[in-house]
Order: C-alpha cells, then structure tokens, then sequence
C-alpha cells in the first residue's frame, strides 16, 4: 500500500514541478521582453548622446543586460556585423533573431516587434534613427504589459493546473 | 613615406569583389598612389601623381575597355562599411561630404542631396566615392621651417602658407606641425605646444578622436570642429603656443586669426591661391595681409615635386607691395 502512495506523491510531485516550469518559463518570457525594452532604450541614448557606431553601440547594450540569452542575442548582432556577406544592420539583426530565436522564451508574437526594431537600423540619420527605435520601444513597451498581465493570471493558472492535474491523475489511476 | 600601407586600412572597407582587384594591385602605382575614384556603372580609375589609370582584373591598365566597373551597390556596401553600418554617427561629416578613414586616409562622396532648410541635410544614392590615400611626408617640411622661426624669441613667425590645391600645402603645415612640437634639442629648438584645429580631418587624419599621423608629441588637436571656434576653444583651454590649420577663408577665421594673435599664440595656416593678387580678391584675407597680422607668407607650388617653394614675402613687404598696388589703381 505505501508504494503506491509514494507513487501518488511522486506523480503530484512531477506534474507540480512540470506546472511551475511552465509558469516560469512565462515569467522569463516577460522578463526577456522587458530586457528587449531595456536594451532598446540603452540603443537610443548611445545612438542619441554619444552617437556611438552601432558595433560599439551594441556591445555596450550587451554589457548593460542580465539576461544572459538576450545578451547572446546582441553579442550575435555584432558577429553578424562582422561577416562579409551581411550588408547593413537591419539584415545582421534579422540573423541574430534567426539564429537566437529557439534559444530565447518569446513566442510567435513577441517576434514581430523584435524584428519591428531592426527596420532601418544604422542607415537613417540621428534623429530619424531615434524616432524609429522609438517607436519601436513604445510598441514593445505597451506589448510587454499586456503579456505581463496575462502572465500573472497564467503563472497561477499553471501551479494549480499542475498540482490539480497531478491529484486527478493520482485519483484516477487509484 | 606611408606605401602600401594604405592596403590593410583600405581594403576592408571595400566589398569583396574590390578587395580581390585592389588585393593584387602592386607596383608602383600601388605605391604611389593618391587616389582611388568608383563611380557607379564607370570604370575603376586610380590616381598618383604621373596621372590616372584605370584598373582591370590583372592590374592597372590603360585601356577602358579592360577596367572593372562599379556599381552602386558596391558603392552603399563602402559607404556602410565606412560608416560602421551607423550613418547617424557620421552625419555631419556626411553633410560636409566625407568620411575620415583608420590610417588618416578619407574617403569622399557624391550623390544625391537632400536639403532642408537650405542646409544639407543627408547625401543620399551615392554615385561616386573618392578614396584618398594620406601621406605623410616625414621632413616635408625641413628646409622651411628656418625660415620661420625665431630663434631669439623661440617663437614661430605667424605664417601663411599659399598654394594651388594639391600642391602639398597640408602635407608641408602637417610636418611643420610636427617639427615645432617635438622641437630640435640640438638646434636649440624647443618643442612648443602645438594646438590643431582639424576641421575636415585633413591635417591629423583622426579617425575617431585619435591623430592617424604623426603632428608631433606636444600637440592636441581639435577634430572635425569649425576652424574659428576651434582656435578660440584651444586659446582658451589649451594655451598653445602655435596654432595650426588649415585652408582660412572665411570671415570669421579671420576675426578667429586676430584673437589668436592678439592671445600670443603663432599663426600657422594655409591658403588656396596662385599669387597675392589671388589673396587680395578675398575680403578678410585681404584684411589679414594690410594689417601685417602674417609675418611671413610661403607660396608653394608642384614645380618641382608637391611642396616646392616659390617665394617666401615678409609681412611688411606685402603690405608695402599692396599698397602701391593700390595707389596704382587710384592713379
């Protein structure tokens, strides 16, 4: 009789454990798209005060980031930069979100705006450059709080579904 | 004598395609050269001081029909590449119409403008780049600088240097820049603090800041800055005791002139111009010269090779000469 509580136990235990990945992995997804917000507004000032190349730039964003995926992403930029083969800024970003895009916990969604950012990079004038990211930000911006709003709801939606889910599964094979 | 230096700072600016042609180019045209000119849809050319060639896919050539031809492609690839892939960066030297390369070399462009408020605002479809090749002439400008020195007040006499374009008047101010700074312990010559003002990044060849070529140990220079307020900035910040740049004209150089001479710092500038009468025709050169601000005024020419010496006036000698031209005219 006590295995199979123990193995009662273990299951409620593994579905938790699977429900609270899933709930951080939405969590890191905020957090990812709050590092992007981040990393944009820190283009803007070394675009706008310093106007520091973008290579310089970049590297210098990536320095500014926790997030050690998102700081891939930016380190990718820059290598992209470097290959003959890349011709501006906007197709070196493109790349990076190509080759970092299975590494990082952003959806479908959240990738468009990503992209959104990389339109004109490097071949505008300071203010015009400015203007865009900007804009960019702002849409990510307004974007990130809705999914961090709906993260809240999910995170506790996949901790309960995750343990509920496990005392079902328990009650049924019982 | 910088030779095929120019290779490994200006090669990879240029796509790949460039690359390999201007890869193989030797000799000595690579060695001499000046200038490298792409044009969208024309041929190669590059320039040295014998002339122009164009270049073909075995090396200079001077038939047309075997040059390589540009296009405008290749030509955004050298624009972004020059700009690191950031023309916000590079805009004001965009508006002036050139670029300052790692190495002192610059590379200049043509195209479209796009203007606002009369101003220009950006250059855009580049239809032609011109690369040009810095040299440094190390002791270009040695036998010169006797001429233009006090010994007795160890100060340099305020001077200006006049010549045609591509006579080697940048190249000669750079080496006398040079030699007042480190100064000649052997000649009794102390090292002066040498302010420069750089405004097209012609004199130093800054790239990013940082002088490119050699303009001597006690200089600072002021990059890309307009050349008035940059001689009052280093008047006021730097105290220097010579003050270099390059190509006056303007009125307010010449008010700039007169406050830098008046603060005790030497004036040493150059000049576009053929002969005095040239000067004359310019308003505030003109009233440069009457008011003997210049104690010494150089013309240069390419008689004899870029930074041949004509004639060396003394200030007064031109005013008096000015003046009888003028009395002349009266009568």
């Amino acid at each position: 009789m006590w295995f199979k509580w123990a193995g009662a136990v273990l299951i409620v235990l593994a579905t938790s454990l699977w429900g609270n990945q899933q709930a951080a992995k939405m969590r890191r997804r905020v957090r990812q798209l709050e590092e992007f917000r981040l990393a944009l507004r820190l283009l803007m000032a070394e675009i706008g005060y310093t106007a520091t190349p973008l290579p310089r730039a970049l590297e210098y964003v990536q320095g500014c980031l926790g997030d050690e995926r998102v700081k891939q992403f930016f380190a990718e930029i820059v290598l992209q930069l470097g290959r003959p083969e890349v011709g501006d800024a906007s197709q070196a970003w493109l790349r990076a979100v190509e080759v970092c895009r299975g590494q990082l916990s952003l959806r479908a969604d959240d990738w468009p705006l990503i992209i959104r950012a990389a339109a004109g990079l490097g071949g505008l004038g300071r203010e015009s450059q400015l203007k865009q990211l900007e804009a960019a930000e702002s849409q990510l911006a307004g974007h990130t709080a809705r999914v961090a709003e709906n993260c809240v709801r999910s995170e506790r939606m996949w901790r309960y579904l995750g343990v509920l889910g496990g005392a079902a599964l328990v009650i049924v094979l019982l | 004598m910088v030779k095929m230096e120019w290779k490994n700072q200006i090669l990879p600016i240029l796509p790949a395609r460039l690359q390999n042609i201007f890869a193989t180019l030797s000799g000595q045209a690579a060695e001499e050269l000046e200038e490298i000119r792409l044009r969208s849809g024309k041929a190669i050319m590059i320039c040295t001081h014998r002339g122009e060639s164009f270049v073909g896919l075995d090396g200079v050539t001077g038939n047309f029909s075997e040059a390589v031809i540009v296009t405008a492609a290749e030509l955004q690839a050298v624009l972004l590449t020059v700009a690191e892939y950031s023309l916000y960066a590079r805009d004001e030297e965009l508006r002036r119409g050139y670029l300052a390369l790692p190495g002192g070399h610059r590379a200049g462009f043509a195209g479209r403008v796009v203007l606002e408020e009369n101003r220009v605002k950006l250059l855009r479809d580049i239809s032609g780049i011109s690369l040009r090749i810095a040299r440094e002439v190390k002791g270009a400008g040695e036998a010169l600088l006797p001429q233009l020195f006090c010994t007795r007040q160890q100060r340099v006499y305020h001077t200006l240097l006049v010549s045609a374009p591509q006579a080697g008047k940048t190249t000669m101010l750079r080496d006398l820049a040079r030699l007042f700074s480190d100064g000649d312990q052997v000649k009794g010559r102390f090292g002066l603090k040498v302010g420069i003002v750089d405004e097209r990044s012609e004199l130093a060849g800054c790239y990013l800041g940082v002088p490119q070529l050699d303009v001597g140990m006690r200089s600072d220079v002021l990059d890309g800055c307009p050349k008035a307020e940059g001689m009052m900035m280093l008047v006021r910040s730097m105290s220097p005791q010579l003050l270099v740049t390059d190509e006056l004209g303007r009125p307010e150089d010449a008010r700039a002139v007169e406050e830098a001479v008046n603060s005790g710092a030497s004036i040493l500038a150059t000049v576009h111009g053929h002969c005095l009468g040239d000067l004359m025709k310019r308003p505030s050169l003109a009233y440069l010269l009457r008011q003997t601000l210049f104690e010494r005024i150089v013309f240069l020419s390419r008689r004899k090779g870029p930074g041949t010496i004509e004639e060396i006036y003394n200030g007064e000698t031109v005013k008096s000469r000015l003046v009888a031209e003028e009395m002349g005219h009266v009568v």
